[in-house]
């Protein structure tokens, strides 16, 4: 393709102004548009700008670390709870051997309590 | 320009050729922005979008209801736009799209109307009248008028607006050797029947 044809084929196809009004009717068409679509509510409004999504957002993360804590702090009274349950049948365990203790002694050696 | 991504219901603001600016704003507070940013974009591109329609469907009123219907559907798709650039690479795709369409549909109306017709129809921009040949640049135009729907789309894309291959690929949505292997047809057409009158011969 020449260089030639190319530059006539630019200068036959140029651009064309619109029709004298274009843009108007184009507005006045778009403005009719908007203002037959219906507008949404105050708080639907807030909820597409986003507001109402932050603040679940937020509730969400506050709630989750709120959780978070609660089962933390509640595993651990458990294992305290278990701690102690363990120590005082360890002491029972404890108090009962040396008893059996003392009556095996006793039955076994008498002559030392006569004495 | 400032990047930035779409967000749901924002809206883009354009402030003008002169100190082009692309903002986000809720779209709850500023219809009287998007209408002003609507505006902008319909006053700076209103040539090129008529200019695509009216050159390949060849009639003043169908390219008027189209380039309408494009910018209508821009006024609903003003959030989705990122920037300046997207917003002419979007109108540029529409608008080719709705004339193909276009001319689809009204086959046999859009058929009927010649340049020749057309003396009353839009002003064309006047360098191009004053510079060349009136007859050869009419002429030029009927030999684009009679090519195929892709095949003018193709052409007026490349020598209307100047857009490279990538941009009529994108604008189209074909391949990019689709766009080559076109033109490269269309070129071969013009050289047959305008060749000899711009003193080429067979070129």
């Amino acid at each position: 393709m020449s260089d030639k044809l190319e530059r006539e084929l630019r200068k036959a196809l140029e651009r064309v102004e619109p029709p004298a009004g274009f843009a108007e009717r184009v507005l006045a068409r778009a403005a009719k548009e908007d203002a037959s679509m219906p507008q949404p509510r105050t708080w639907l409004r807030w909820f597409g700008t986003g507001g109402l999504r932050w603040a679940a957002a937020s509730a969400l993360c506050v709630s989750l670390a709120t959780s978070g804590i609660l089962y933390h702090y509640e595993r651990e009274k458990q294992g305290e709870r278990a701690k102690e349950e363990l120590m005082l049948a360890l002491r029972i365990t404890s108090s009962k051997l040396q008893f059996a203790t003392q009556s095996v002694e006793r039955m076994n050696f008498p002559e030392q309590r006569e004495r | 320009m400032e990047d930035f991504a779409p967000l749901g219901a924002r809206v883009a603001v354009y402030s003008g050729s002169n100190g082009r600016r692309w903002g986000n704003v809720t779209s709850a507070a500023t219809a009287p922005a998007k209408q002003a940013s609507f505006e902008e974009l319909v006053r700076e591109h209103e040539r090129m979008v008529f200019s695509i329609a009216y050159r390949f469907l060849r009639n003043g009123a169908a390219a008027e209801e189209v380039a309408q219907d494009v910018f209508l559907a821009l006024f609903r798709s003003l959030s989705k736009l990122e920037s300046p650039e997207h917003a002419v690479a979007w109108l540029r795709r529409v608008a080719c799209h709705r004339s193909i369409d276009y001319a689809r549909r009204n086959r046999n109306a859009a058929a009927e109307v010649s340049w020749d017709e057309l003396a009353g129809g839009p002003r064309e921009s006047g360098r191009a009248e004053r510079e060349s040949d009136p007859m050869l640049s009419k002429r030029l135009r009927q030999v684009v008028a009679a090519l195929p729907d892709k095949m003018r789309m193709v052409v007026v894309l490349r020598y209307q607006e100047e857009a490279g291959l990538e941009e009529i690929a994108q604008a189209m949505r074909i391949p990019v050797n689709t766009v080559k292997s076109t033109l490269h047809r269309a070129h071969a057409i013009l050289r047959e029947k305008i060749g000899s009158s711009i003193g080429e011969g067979n070129v």
